[in-house]
């Protein structure tokens, strides 16, 4: 394998690796959110089970074993109620948004649109639960607080 | 370390309508067969540097579309002034002024010859769409870059978007 094809693997593992995550995590999500988001939550699941198992494909189209999901995963703060589900929402939004801009980078062709638009839809559903956005979705190096932000939704 | 500017910052103090003519000039490079521009030529050094300088002078256009709103319609600037904000950040790190002055467009054939249409709702409808349309040409253009400034191309055309969501959002 080229050196190209084993970063691009790479990255598609760790883009795996957290859409595992995510979906994971909108199990807890989905545990505590009110009411009134709890469709956006379910459609948010749906789509990080969709992405997770493309990817599978892609692993394997490259020749690799995919990463499996944990067992369970250490949140990154209590979630008690609908407040602390929709922040961690965001948060996952995030991180995923991290990993599809690595695998962009690492990644050509229909990988790297793929992963484009991945980018993109998590960083609206960053904006949607956070309410605000932030210059450079994805670019750990580049992160700010939000600084633009439409009414609060939480 | 900040990419160099581009020659168009050197030239002082008219550097605003230089730089809508700038924007309009790159607009027309796209699609001519200039032989003076090593994108056709070059290997992804020049194609990259040609493509930082359309993400930069699109991104301040779209800059300047904001200030025509805000113009025409204050109540909406401590809405739109964030947004603008960004808009801005993502001009400098493509290499552009990221100062784009606090102006009604003057001299850019892109931004300046659309009125701004009379209804705030229409105006804030008229904006999302310009970042639309703007991130989805950013996502086709991305395919053929060198692999960081893709991505740096496509988290602003992922902002881009989230921008149109809340322009969207909040005009209901």
């Amino acid at each position: 394998m080229s050196e190209e094809k084993a970063a691009e693997l790479t990255a598609l593992q760790a883009a795996l690796a957290a859409e595992h995550a995510a979906v994971y995590g909108y199990g807890v999500v989905g545990g505590r959110i009110r009411e009134g988001r709890r469709t956006e939550a379910k459609a948010a699941y749906d789509a990080h089970r969709a992405r997770r198992d493309a990817l599978v494909r892609e692993v394997r189209d490259l020749g690799g074993k995919p990463v499996a999901a944990s067992a369970a995963y250490a949140l990154p703060f209590p979630v008690p109620d609908s407040a602390a589900a929709v922040e961690l929402a965001a948060e996952l939004e995030e991180r995923v948004a991290g990993v599809y801009s690595d695998l962009v980078r690492a990644s050509t062709d229909g990988v790297r649109g793929t992963a484009t638009e991945a980018l993109r839809e998590a960083a609206v559903r960053a904006v949607r639960w956070r309410g605000g956005s932030v210059p450079f979705p994805g670019l750990a190096e580049r992160a700010a607080t939000p600084t633009a932000s439409a009414t609060p939704t939480a | 370390m900040p990419f160099p500017p581009p020659p168009r910052t050197l030239l002082g103090p008219r550097r605003r309508s230089l730089l809508a003519s700038a924007a309009g000039a790159a607009l027309l490079v796209g699609c001519s067969t200039d032989a003076d521009d090593s994108g056709t030529t070059g290997g992804s050094a020049s194609v990259s540097e040609h493509a930082r300088a359309r993400a930069a002078s699109d991104s301040d256009t779209l800059v300047q579309r904001y200030d025509a709103v805000i113009a025409a319609h204050p109540t909406l600037a401590e809405r739109l002034d964030p947004l603008r904000a960004e808009v801005v950040r993502h001009a400098a790190a493509f290499g552009g002024s990221g100062s784009t002055p606090s102006a009604t467009a003057t001299a850019s054939p892109s931004a300046s010859a659309t009125a701004v249409p009379a209804a705030p709702s229409d105006a804030l409808a008229e904006l999302a769409a310009a970042e639309r349309a703007l991130a989805d040409r950013r996502a086709k253009a991305l395919l053929d870059l060198p692999g960081e400034l893709a991505r740096l191309l496509a988290s602003v055309a992922a902002a881009g978007a989230a921008h149109a969501y809340l322009l969207t959002e909040g005009a209901k």
